[in-house]
């Protein structure tokens, strides 16, 4: 049993965390493989940063247990984060230290870090490690954060939300880094409220809603369920092929305002495009859909007041 | 209006916990005093002039009182002038909490997005806290009356009206001087130099009651304008022009502050010192500190430690110097030397050094835990706690190094204000032993060891709440081994307070089961953190 759960990099059984007013995390029962890049996606509120505090020992399960590598996150804690690596949701204050300070003096708490492997990722970021922390945009903090989760090589690296705050050049790199961490061996529990992110960069996908686990999808069948909100406009002297729009398979809540057309793909693109091929088109814009709007999609749940009909 | 009802929704805890400090310590000595001062016009005269004798010792810290055989003169001495400190100490708090944490914490950007100036923004700030210190100065009053009317005696509410507006003056008035240093340093600075500031400027009016050459700056300081008024004793007075004058200090440093905050950047300070070239580092720092366990912290907080090394080390001398002049006033005194020669056993300069030098640093060293509980109530609320605890280290390795870290700054500060107090001892004459110097200076590690283990507590529990606790269970702490004989508490209950079993240990040496007692104390509090520390719930 034991050798069995030390071949799981995370496993959770019926783990809860109840905070009272339906609000916490329910009956958890998740695996993680090792060398898996693992996504934990959900809204605001549902029990991401519970799940990933639970982990890392910081909270203690009101019921069920979690365990890293066989180790048992309340009991064997201090081993669990030997080997783990984290990226706290909110970037810890550190005032006025160094940012070669901080990695020392949290690298001094770990007996020591590869000064190599820091410089590597602090140039690879691009972060001046001479500055004070205070000193730091909310980017660099960010990354400072990264370079704090990944500089001992740790086996599973747990990150809540981490490319908040990145922009979109260092977004890449932080998702080679994520590759190449991977592809070193580690495993990776990365959450976040961004489809694209999960779907760009993970092989697995758990979907998370008020505090329970609904699904657990591998990558494809992500794509598969996931909407888009498309706007087509067609040239002003064509015909809109409304009839086949509205048959085409993923093609829903077809509305069509004179040669504007608006629509949502679940899936594949492919029935919208063979149903406008005949037609000339001048725009076509496709949007993800929010994280909400996805849920509201997917669950059919009630619209929230916050969305717009 | 807004800006108003924000401040004071900010600073609610401290109206709260303040105002009923203020209305406890003057309702307390106002009952005290007519527990011990007895009711024969004979019994009072002998009691005030046990009094005058004590408030000679204090000279340093209070000015002399007027009529201390009356209820409004001790309370003015008891309670009304140890209010005037810790209220300067609550303005300096207050406004440098506003320049320093709000800033970083961008409440103070939020705000002046919201269209608001600077200027409305530092006057609402002003405004908050006068009406804050205002309802804290009335609690205090309130006290006061309420303890004479358990004493079926009477007081004029005028008095009362006037003892309480010169403690809302002055606490203005430090608040405003705070919010002027804090704007020129800049928020890294602000705490150190604002408190700098309020020392210097008490410091320059306490001497200058025993220093004749200071007299000619004491006009600088707010607290001579409030020494100027003893509104509440028979034959008392109340300075209208000097209470003009805390006001208008109040006005005009508010006025500059918000002048120095149009043109400064946020974050920065009013003028900022020569750019140093800035060279790219991609390394983590090499310096050994960082993997020892205490040095690591003991070498982040080195400027402060270094600030309160210095700073204990300079009012060890100065005590020194004042003895020479309490000592003589008491020899002065025929009837005190009987008295004298019994009691202390020809070590008059020993005992009046140890009461006032021992006295204050007990205080300060007290202060000392609390500024440490408050920084581990910070790392818990911002997060640092939290990525402590993801490095492989328990959480009672955490605590353990927390409070080892300010055992070992209590060392260095309790080790260089003896020796300064030795040295400066042995220039002046006055021959101190050594061994009991060295075994009372560091008896004040034990003493900071019992607030730290409560505070270390107290953290564990509810971070939020833990200074303002620990804040409450030092004063009640000095209120037991203040009012423990004269309302004759149990043995057990006077020994629950740290001020209590400090002792005398520079006049009569350690008594070691005061010392077992303190580290017991210590030891409890540091048990039960570590245990409240494994059961609570980090970041929820």
């Amino acid at each position: 049993m034991l050798v069995e759960m030390a071949l799981v990099a995370i496993r959770t059984s019926k783990l809860t965390k109840d905070y009272g007013a339906a609000r916490g995390l329910f009956e958890l029962d998740l695996q993680v493989s090792p060398q898996e890049v693992f996504g934990y996606l959900g809204p605001n509120g549902s029990g991401k940063t519970t799940t990933i505090r639970l982990l890392m020992g910081m909270i203690r399960p009101t019921t069920g247990s979690a365990h890293v590598f066989g180790l048992d996150c309340v009991r064997d804690s201090v081993e669990v984060k030997r080997k783990v690596g984290y990226l706290p949701g909110d970037v810890p204050q550190f005032g006025s230290l160094r940012g070669s300070e901080i990695v020392a003096y949290l690298g001094g708490m770990r007996g020591g870090v590869d000064r190599r492997h820091v410089r590597a990722i602090a140039e690879r970021l691009d972060l001046d490690l001479n500055r004070r922390f205070r000193e730091y945009s909310s980017g660099n903090k960010q990354k400072l954060a990264i370079l704090l989760a990944f500089m001992h090589r740790p086996e599973l690296l747990v990150l809540d939300e981490p490319t908040s705050g990145l922009d979109p050049l260092n977004q890449q790199e932080f998702y080679a880094m994520l590759r190449e961490a991977r592809d070193d061996g580690a495993t990776v529990f990365l959450s976040s409220h961004i489809l694209s992110e999960v779907e760009h960069v993970c092989d697995r996908v758990g979907i998370l809603r008020s505090g329970r686990l609904v699904r657990v999808a591998q990558l494809d069948e992500l794509r598969r369920i996931r909407v888009h909100r498309v706007e087509v406009e067609f040239a002003p002297d064509a015909e809109v092929p409304e009839a086949r729009l509205r048959s085409a398979p993923g093609v829903e809540s077809l509305q069509v305002e004179g040669s504007r057309v608006t629509c949502t793909i679940r899936g594949s693109f492919d029935g919208l495009l063979d149903a406008i091929s005949d037609s000339e088109v001048t725009d076509l814009v496709s949007t993800e859909p929010s994280l909400e709007e996805f849920f509201l999609s997917f669950f059919g749940e009630p619209r929230p007041k916050a969305l717009p009909a | 209006m807004t800006g108003v009802v924000l401040t004071l929704r900010l600073g609610r805890w401290g109206i709260v916990g303040f105002s009923l400090a203020a209305f406890v310590l003057t309702f307390v000595q106002t009952t005290g005093f007519y527990q011990i001062a007895g009711s024969t016009p004979g019994a009072r005269a002998a009691f005030g002039a046990s009094m005058a004798t004590l408030a000679a010792q204090f000279v340093a810290l209070f000015p002399p009182p007027i009529r201390p055989d009356t209820v409004g003169g001790y309370v003015e001495f008891r309670g009304f002038h140890p209010l005037a400190i810790l209220f300067a100490v609550w303005a300096l708090a207050s406004a440098t909490g506003f320049v320093r944490g709000d800033e970083e914490r961008g409440t103070v950007e939020a705000a002046l997005a919201t269209g608001t100036s600077r200027v409305a923004l530092i006057a609402s700030r002003v405004a908050g806290f006068a009406i804050a210190i205002t309802v804290a100065s009335a609690a205090a009053g309130a006290g006061f009356v309420f303890g004479v009317a358990l004493g079926h005696e009477t007081v004029e509410a005028q008095r009362v009206i006037e003892a309480s507006l010169l403690l809302a003056a002055i606490g203005l008035a430090c608040y405003a001087l705070s919010l002027l240093a804090a704007q020129v340093a800049g928020p890294s600075a602000s705490t150190a130099v604002a408190g700098a500031l309020l020392l210097a400027l008490f410091i320059d009016n306490s001497l200058s009651r025993a220093m004749a050459s200071l007299t000619t700056w004491r006009w600088l300081s707010p607290f001579r304008y409030y020494d100027l008024s003893q509104p509440l004793p028979p034959g008392g007075n109340f300075d209208g022009r000097a209470f003009l004058v805390l006001i208008g200090i109040g006005v005009v440093a508010a006025g500059a502050a918000a002048a120095a905050f149009m043109r400064r950047d946020l974050g920065a300070p009013l003028v900022s010192g020569p750019r140093i070239p800035h060279r790219l580092r991609h390394d983590a720092s090499t310096a050994p500190w960082w993997k020892v366990a205490v040095v690591r912290g003991l070498y982040e907080r080195r400027l402060g430690l270094l600030a309160w090394c210095a700073g204990m080390a300079v009012l060890a001398a100065v005590f020194v110097a004042l003895t020479r002049t309490i000592v003589q006033v008491l020899l002065s005194i025929p009837t005190l030397l009987p008295y004298l020669s019994i009691f202390v056993h020809q070590q008059l300069y020993p005992a009046v050094l140890g009461y006032t030098w021992f006295n204050v640093a007990q205080l300060l060293f007290a202060a000392l835990a609390i500024t440490y509980v408050a920084r581990w109530s910070a790392e818990d609320t911002d997060g640092r706690l939290e990525i402590l605890l993801s490095q492989p280290q328990s959480r009672a390795a955490i605590v353990l190094e927390r409070m080892t870290v300010l055992a070992a700054s209590a060392v260095l500060i309790a080790a260089a204000s003896g020796a300064v107090l030795y040295y400066a001892s042995h220039q002046q004459g006055i021959d101190l032993n050594t061994q009991r110097l060295t075994a009372a200076s560091l008896m004040l590690v034990p003493f900071a060891l019992v607030f730290a283990g409560a505070g270390s507590l107290l953290a564990a529990w509810n971070p939020r709440a833990a200074v303002a606790l620990l804040g409450a269970f030092a004063f009640a702490s000095y209120l037991d081994t203040e009012l423990a004989t004269i309302y004759r508490l149990p043995v057990w209950i006077q020994d629950l307070s740290a001020f209590k079993l400090f002792g005398t240990p520079l006049l009569n040496g350690i008594d070691g089961r005061n010392l077992a007692l303190m580290l017991l104390l210590a030891l409890a509090g540091l048990g039960s953190s570590i245990l409240a520390m494994q059961r609570r719930d980090v970041g929820a």
